[in-house]
This record gives C-alpha cells, sequence and structure tokens, in this order.
C-alpha cells in the first residue's frame, strides 16, 4: 500500500563533481587527497627499508637520492600535507572523543586543543630524538 | 524610508506542465524581521497561489520548512532576508531527496529509516519493571540530551554528499536518533540497533564530511553521533574477538 502511495518526484542526478559544490566539500576533498601523501610517504618509507635490506651500495644510492632536489620537492609537499590532514583530522576529534570531568563534559575546543598539545609534545619528542640526541 | 525589496529565484517543479524544474522569480518587500518563510508566503496569498512548501511553526521548532537557500540546507523561517540582502535570494527544495512540487520532497525514505533505527525505549524485561516510571538522574539525561534535540528537519540529509550518492545510507539524523536512545540508562535495545546500524548502509558508509553538524539548526551533532556509534560497534567487534577481554 505504502508503495502505491509513494510519489517518485523528480530526483536530480549527482553531479561527479559534487565534491567541488562547496567550501566545506572542498575542504573534505582536500582532506581526504593529503591521505594520499601519507599513503606516500609509507612508501618511500618501505623503500628505504628494502634498499637497507639490499646491502651497503643500494643504501648509500637511497641516501643519494634523499638529497635531491626531487626528494626535497616531495618531503615539502608531503610535509605541508600531512600538516593539512592531520590538522583536520584533530579538528574533527572533538566530534568523536567525549571527555568527562566529573559531571560535565569537555567542551569539543578543548579537546581538539589537547589532541593538538599531545601532537606537538610527540612530534617534539620524536624530533629531539632525532635532532639533537 | 523607501520601501527595501528583494528579488527571490523560486525553483518550481510542476510535473503537469514541465518534466523538469525551472525557476521563477519574484520581488517582495522585507524588513529586519522577514524570513524567507515570510517572503514565500507573501508570494503565495499575493502573486502566485499556486507555489507549494511545507511550513508549519514558524519558530524553528517543527523543521517542516527546510529548504535550500543560497545552495545552503536552511530553515527558512530561521534565514533573514536582511542577512541575504541585497539578492538575489535562491530558494530550491532540500537537496537529494525526490521533489514531488516546488519545494516538496518526498519525505517517505526518511521516515522509513527513522523507523528501522526504532527510536524509542526499548525494554527487555518490561513484564518484571515495578509500576511507574523509570527513574534517571539529571547526569543520566545529560548522556543524551543534545541527541535529542533533532527536530527531523532534514537539513543534515541534504548536506550529506554520501545520502547524495547512496540512498540507502540511514543518514545523519537516523543515526543521531539511534545514538540518542543507545545513551539512555533507561534503554536496553542497543543490540537491536546495532544490528541496523552495523550494516554496510549503516554508520560504516560515513565518510565524516562533517556537514551534517554544521548545518544542523539544534547543534545535534550528528557527526558526532555516528562516530561515536563506530567507536561502539569496533569496540563490540574487538571485544568479540580479544580473549583476555570483557565479552558483551
Amino acid at each position: 500500500m505504502r508503495e502505491e502511495l509513494r510519489r517518485p518526484g523528480y530526483l536530480p542526478p549527482m553531479p561527479r563533481t559534487w565534491w567541488l559544490r562547496t567550501g566545506p566539500y572542498r575542504r573534505f576533498a582536500a582532506r581526504e587527497f593529503t591521505s594520499l601523501f601519507v599513503l606516500a610517504f609509507t612508501i618511500v618509507l618501505l623503500l628505504f627499508l628494502l634498499a637497507l635490506s639490499r646491502g651497503r651500495d643500494a643504501y648509500e644510492s637511497f641516501l643519494g637520492w634523499l638529497d635531491s632536489a626531487g626528494a626535497m620537492a616531495l618531503f615539502a609537499a608531503i610535509l605541508a600535507a600531512g600538516l593539512y590532514h592531520t590538522i583536520t583530522w584533530l579538528r574533527l576529534s572533538g566530534h568523536v572523543q567525549v571527555v568527562r570531568l566529573g559531571h560535565r563534559t569537555a567542551p569539543r575546543d578543548a579537546v581538539t586543543a589537547a589532541m593538538v598539545a599531545v601532537w606537538l609534545v610527540v612530534s617534539g619528542a620524536v624530533a629531539y630524538v632525532h635532532i639533537w640526541a | 524610508m523607501a520601501e527595501r525589496r528583494i528579488e527571490l529565484h523560486v525553483s518550481r517543479y510542476r510535473p503537469d506542465r514541465a518534466p523538469t524544474p525551472y525557476v521563477e522569480s519574484y520581488e517582495v518587500p522585507y524588513d529586519d524581521d522577514t524570513v524567507v518563510l515570510d517572503a514565500l508566503n507573501a508570494i503565495k496569498d499575493e502573486t502566485d497561489g499556486s507555489l507549494s512548501f511545507r511550513w508549519s511553526c514558524r519558530m524553528g521548532v517543527c523543521g517542516s520548512c527546510g529548504m535550500m537557500v543560497n545552495g545552503e540546507p536552511r530553515l527558512s523561517c530561521a534565514a533573514f532576508l536582511r542577512d541575504l540582502a541585497p539578492g538575489p535570494v535562491t530558494v530550491a527544495p532540500l537537496r537529494y531527496f525526490p521533489v514531488v512540487r516546488d519545494l516538496v520532497v518526498d519525505m517517505e525514505d526518511f521516515l522509513e529509516k527513522l523507523r528501522e533505527v526504532r527510536p524509542w525505549l526499548i525494554r527487555e524485561d518490561e513484564a518484571r519493571d515495578e509500576p511507574g516510571a523509570h527513574r534517571q538522574t539529571p547526569a543520566q539525561a545529560d548522556a543524551y540530551r543534545q541527541f535529542s534535540m533533532c527536530i527531523n528537519c532534514m537539513l543534515c540529509y541534504s548536506a550529506c554528499p554520501v545520502y547524495g550518492q547512496d540512498p540507502e545510507f540511514i543518514g545523519p539524523a537516523a543515526i543521531a536518533l539511534a545514538h540518542r536512545y543507545d545513551m539512555d540508562s533507561r534503554d536496553q535495545g542497543r543490540d537491536e540497533r546495532r544490528a541496523v546500524l552495523g550494516r554496510d548502509v549503516g554508520v560504516w558508509a560515513c565518510t565524516f564530511v562533517g556537514e551534517c553538524s554544521e548545518v544542523c539548526p539544534k547543534n545535534v551533532d550528528p557527526a558526532a553521533a555516528i562516530q561515536r556509534s563506530k567507536l561502539d560497534l569496533a569496540m563490540r567487534g574487538w571485544r568479540a574477538v580479544w580473549p583476555l577481554g570483557r565479552r558483551p
């Protein structure tokens, strides 16, 4: 009976370029797209391990490539995209993580700020170990 | 002071006259208190009585008058023309829903999805309960209060490209309402709802665009409800295979 009562109506087709339609959609697409740079970094890391497993010459050759202008450009792009991806995800974390403070719930911005603080501290610690320690 | 006027480009769909929607322009007077819904009522009363749209309370409570205003899903009773001046203002039916006529969309799909998530208190031991109300502390009520503010206006569906691409997706408001009852200390129906939310077209279809929460006129935050439901389902799956953990 319900099917009989239903009117088909007009449903406009969804264009393939829907993600260009609004600012928020474009920012969402950018967030998802930048994950490919995270994948690129993972692949570079795997290639590094592969070179390491193949002996000294392969390792030295890989280090040489890391010094090239192309590799520098790639890592600059990976850094920029990785920062954008991380920051946009951390901004969403306040939606997901509920932090109870007694009978009250921490504001969403405070949760995001705490996540960013943890991220900066861990990144700083990793940088310290790699550069100065 | 001279009367202020603004142009509205209103989407019309009259299947008896044209197979696809078209746009008609109207010019209406407005002041600081005029909202888009007032303008549509003025058009219907004075210019074109055939214009069709839904509305009821005019005060952001009933959720009937959701439309696309300048491309954004909004309650037309809360969209002030003074903020949209000098115009023109485009008014169209809610995106991603089949249009029945002019600005009226078919809500049946949404209503079916609402029924699917069983948005009511489910009690396994109803027969054994003592007569009277189920007691609840203010703190327990606070756990779901935000998600109980939904007015079923469907703006979140019109903001959701996942629903636009896959109409089978249960969608933001229905999941938020399911989460509202899952978080209710009086409810015992979480397992029944998990069976619905855990499907491919349930919470896992959401890619966390987050626009559902941005357009919600009641700050329900459906995106939060969806992500927290994902967490609940993931933890339940994890506990089922983790040998040392507590089984649900």
